[in-house]
């Protein structure tokens, strides 16, 4: 079942001399559950892709639907709550709230809908993160590769159909980063949820069902698993 | 957790540091309201107190009404208090007197003691027969009269009146300034004997009503129903005006006075706020832009900014008001030390609720007001900022950096400063705001020197003069005053006041005075033109300044009396004498005034006293005047016009070391969040080889651009506006023309440069602390 459709989609930044076409004329679409990854250098524009296609940035043209709605259509407001019901995001740096604690951090996304957390759903979550036993640490007595959990957690609570996850083990080691792949798989696997990943990590790519390049603002699609 | 509104209480402890300063202003914002408004209500109340100390607790005051009028006013629901009055020779005008002394006879029910709190029964009775009275304090010290004594009443037909003395009241200022005796006697009594030579004005009927009755419209009431005409009706108006029941404005001044220092503060608040915000805001850009991406709306980030806010009101706004009441405190007991005439009745340790729901109120409105537009910026953060990973410290620069004149630190200190527009406007509106206000109050310290005359060098505690202005002080008085030992200065004046000025054909009569040596001393400040050395050789005469309407500086003239002429030039002109003269005055030596007039006489000698002078040596001074000459103290008044004075220069004073220390924080408030908010660029700057010292120069160029900014557009606004306050309340009263407020300016320099120092200290520490590795790890 089709869940992301990418038509036709152009990012232009600047003008004049100063004009760089980002993402040109990028198309292609995601079954639901599956686990895609992008890859290519850097300033190729994947992350322009990303951003795009978790409506955080306007294309300049072009269109994204997800689950057959056209996201570009709506307003800014409308963006935004469809994005935190929708869409679940991991960062490179995890982005976590320092403040707040494990728990505290995944249930979030939850509060800023005006959803009470389901205590159970929760505790799930946190089994399946290997948490449990931490769930009341800061982010700062967390390793690396605990902190990203809470990020994946944290994206996965609101149970989103889409999860965009930009160089999640970027600043992991291979153990942890192995970890934080096999965690995405589970989740994909378990709540059939779409992943779509970017990573220059030539390793991670082996397992996923889908792999895309960028390069210089193309898009090209390498098919299935990719070795 | 219920809600992502509560992260806002737990990251209030993570931001405690780099809130500190917000929280600094809001506590000042809060604490400045409450004490303007918490002092315009101690005043409010003062002002109630004195009232009715001065002017009686009474609210009407019925004039030649008929006792059958009078029973049924007291008898209408409305009437709390009614109490039948009279007096003679209220005026000192009809030869009353006791030993000699004018003397004022008052009459009245018991009931009017309530009425009049000042005429309290200090020791003894209410007389209760017809030829019983009541004295005041003077006539029993003065006498020597006991509870139980008899006094004489002298009156004018030269019949003499016995009472008994039943008790003693307290003096009233008019009755020591005067040297006058006192006495009061029940009604009957003093219908007895004195309602033929009571004038009709002088009977009256006094009332006042419970709290809460519509006052104005009982009075309609009363004068319709009994027929009196309204112009026989006086009213306490400043007491019913303190208990808003007249047109009398005063308390609408006030408040509205209070009102507008709250708007100037509410102002200078809000922009030291809203500065403080901003900058907490770009500094947190990739928190909000990560809020985003976890789908929080813009509304739910300006709200999370907006609550912040509030959140530290929560311990700044109880601060600031606890600390207001302190100040009010404080404020009340200095005032009622320097003036206790005028502030005796100011609450010593009252709490002022008005001030304090006002200063809440306005507080929370001033956070309010100031988050709007940080929330507003915070809620535009795009969520891109969070995953783009260099949020806020690569900032989008318009134009490169200019390094022609000045070395790279200064140049991009000054480029950071000029990049945002906006935020220079901010940052030097801010400054500039408390300059103008500090411009705009300067005046009223010229004003305040102006309408309260302070005392003059010259001013006496005593004085012994003749009545009629005759020349009766005679030398062995003086030379006996001189000897007291409670007598620091003592000094007399020769006085006449119909000396011929001859000058050419022209003549005129004029005032002639005297000085000695240390009046001449005196004189040296009021000198506008010429010299004094001459006038006190006895070769030239000196004029105050109302007599160039018809004389000039160095006019040779001729005085003549009755006893001789002397021809002599004038040498000096005075801005003022002890004495006011439409047609000027003139002073001159002591010889020369007795070669000229005669009189070896003064007809005033003053008395400046130690201060460990007692009541003792004041009654020995007063014996040493005698029947023939009047004997005045001024001690009480001088004190009165020393404290008003005082009091008024601590307000003033205080006010503009407020708006000072405003300007000060707010130069290091915002400069320090300047800093912070770049502290990652300056990790990178570390890292690239700039050494802390040409970091700090760069902060101090960016500093100086903001401040001198500021200044600019301080001065730019601020002159004109103290030209226009100058010559509307200054120019348009007493005449002097504006000059350059060089001194409120010299201060504005030294402040805003001066508070550069502090300001750059704490970042320049910061700097020294700073991790470079850690820095950039943070972009």
């Amino acid at each position: 079942m089709q869940l992301v459709r990418i038509e036709n989609l152009c990012k232009i930044y600047g003008k004049g001399e100063t004009q760089v076409n980002a993402l040109k004329h990028a198309s292609f679409t995601l079954e639901r559950g599956e686990f895609a990854a992008v890859v290519g250098e850097s300033g190729s524009g994947k992350s322009t892709l990303l951003n795009c296609i978790g409506g955080l940035d306007l294309p300049t043209s072009g269109k994204v639907w997800l689950s057959g709605q056209d996201l570009f259509a709506m307003s800014e407001q409308e963006r935004t709550v469809f994005r935190r019901r929708n869409i679940g995001f991991i960062f490179q740096s995890f982005q976590l709230i320092p403040e707040l604690n494990v728990e505290q951090n995944i249930i979030f996304p939850l509060l800023l809908d005006y959803r009470k957390p389901d205590q159970k759903k929760v505790d799930e979550i946190l089994d399946v993160l290997g948490l449990k036993e931490r769930r009341s640490h800061l982010p700062c007595q967390l390793s690396g590769g605990q902190q990203q959990r809470v990020a994946i957690g944290r994206a996965l609570i609101t149970k989103p159909v889409l999860v965009l996850a930009d160089e999640p083990t970027g600043n992991l080691d291979s153990k942890s980063s192995k970890d934080v792949i096999e965690l995405l798989h589970q989740a994909s696997r378990r709540y059939q949820q779409t992943i779509l990943m970017i990573t220059h990590n030539q390793n991670l790519i082996s397992s996923v069902d889908h792999v895309f390049q960028v390069h210089d603002g193309i898009l090209s699609d390498l098919g299935g698993a990719y070795v | 957790m219920n809600s992502y509104l509560d992260l806002v209480s737990l990251s209030a402890g993570v931001n405690r540091r780099n809130s500190r300063l917000t929280r600094f202003c809001i506590i000042l914002a809060v604490f400045l309201v409450s004490s303007i408004f918490g002092m315009a209500d101690m005043e409010i109340r003062c002002q109630k107190t004195m009232a009715i100390q001065e002017d009686g607790a009474w609210h009407a005051a019925f004039r030649g009404i008929t006792r059958e009028q009078a029973e049924l006013i007291s008898t209408r629901p409305e009437v709390d208090i009614s109490a039948f009055y009279a007096a003679v020779n209220y005026r000192l005008d009809m030869d009353y007197s006791i030993e000699g002394k004018q003397t004022v006879i008052c009459g009245f029910d018991e009931d009017f003691l309530k009425l009049y709190p000042s005429v309290k029964i200090i020791e003894g009775t209410f007389p209760q027969a017809p030829d019983e009275a009541v004295v005041t304090q003077s006539v029993q010290k003065q006498l020597g009269l006991q509870i139980g004594s008899n006094l004489n009443l002298r009156t004018p037909d030269g019949d003499v009146l016995t009472y008994t003395v039943t008790g003693y009241t307290g003096d009233t200022s008019m009755i020591t300034k005067w040297d006058a005796f006192g006495i009061f006697l029940n009604r009957e009594g003093y219908l007895q004997s004195f309602s033929q030579e009571t004038l009709e004005k002088d009977f009256e009927y006094y009332v006042s009503f419970h709290p809460f009755c519509s006052i104005q419209k009982t009075l309609d009431e009363i004068c319709a129903q009994l027929d009196i005409p309204e112009t026989e009706v006086a009213q306490n108006t400043k007491l019913l005006g303190l208990m808003l029941q007249s047109d009398n404005d005063f308390i609408l001044n006030l408040y509205i006075s209070a009102a507008i220092l709250a708007i100037l503060v509410i102002v200078s608040g809000i922009l030291m706020i809203a500065n403080s915000l901003n900058t907490m805001v770009s500094k947190r850009t990739e928190f909000f832009g990560m809020l985003r991406c976890l789908g929080a709306s813009p509304k739910q980030v300006a709200r999370f900014v907006r609550l912040e806010a509030l959140f530290w009101c929560r311990t700044s706004v109880p601060f600031g008001l606890g600390l207001s009441v302190i100040l009010v405190w404080i404020l009340c007991s200095i005032l009622k030390y320097v003036s206790p005439g005028y502030f005796s009745g100011m609450p010593s340790f009252s709490i002022s609720w008005t001030g304090l729901i006002f200063g809440a109120v306005i507080g929370l409105l001033t956070v309010l007001l100031a988050v709007r537009s940080p929330a507003k910026k915070a809620s535009q953060v795009s969520p891109l900022t969070a995953v783009s990973g260099n949020a806020g410290t690569i900032r989008e620069m318009k134009k490169p950096a200019q390094n022609r004149f000045l070395k790279i630190p200064a140049v991009l200190g000054i480029h950071h400063a000029g990049s945002s527009k906006k935020n220079l406007f901010f940052m030097s509106g801010s400054y500039a705001f408390t300059i103008i206000l500090f411009l705009a109050f300067s005046v009223s310290i010229v004003f305040m020197n102006r309408a309260i005359t302070p005392l003059r060098p010259y001013t006496p505690d005593l004085s012994i003069y003749s009545d009629e202005n005759q020349p009766s002080v005679t030398p062995e008085i003086a030379a006996a005053v001189k000897e007291n030992p409670a007598v620091e200065k003592s000094y007399g004046r020769y006085y006449a006041d119909s000396v011929v000025l001859r000058q050419g054909n022209r003549t005129r009569k004029i005032h002639l005075i005297s000085y000695e040596d240390i009046q001449f001393h005196w004189a040296e400040d009021a000198l506008l033109e010429g010299d004094l050395q001459a006038a006190e050789e006895g070769k030239g005469i000196l004029m105050d300044y109302s007599a160039s309407q018809y004389l000039s500086m160095g006019d040779k003239i001729t005085l003549e009396t009755a006893n001789e002429a002397a021809s002599v030039p004038v040498t000096g002109v005075l801005a003022y004498t002890p004495f006011n003269a439409s047609s000027g005055i003139l002073i001159c030596s002591e010889d020369l005034f007795v070669q000229i007039a005669g009189s070896q006489n003064y007809t005033v000698l003053d008395i400046q006293l130690y201060h460990n002078a007692s009541e003792q040596d004041i009654e020995e001074l007063r014996a040493l005047a005698g029947d023939s000459l009047s004997f005045s103290d001024r001690r009480a008044d001088n004190q009165e016009v020393r404290g008003t004075y005082f009091a008024f220069a601590l307000f003033l004073y205080g006010f503009l070391f407020i708006i000072a220390l405003i300007a000060v924080f707010n130069i290091i408030n915002s400069i320090g969040m300047s800093v912070s908010s770049r502290m990652s660029l300056f990790g990178i700057m570390r890292a690239v080889g700039m050494t802390e010292r040409q970091l700090i120069c760069m902060i101090i160029s960016e500093a100086s651009v903001y401040i001198i900014g500021g200044i600019l557009i301080g001065l730019l606004v601020g002159l004109p506006v103290n030209y226009l306050l100058f010559t509307s309340m200054i120019t348009s009263h007493w005449g002097d023309s504006w000059s350059l407020p060089v001194s409120a300016v010299a201060v504005i320099l030294i402040l805003t440069s001066g508070s550069l120092i502090p300001a750059v200290a704490g970042p320049a520490k910061r700097i020294r602390e700073m991790s470079v590795v850690d820095t950039i790890h943070e972009l």
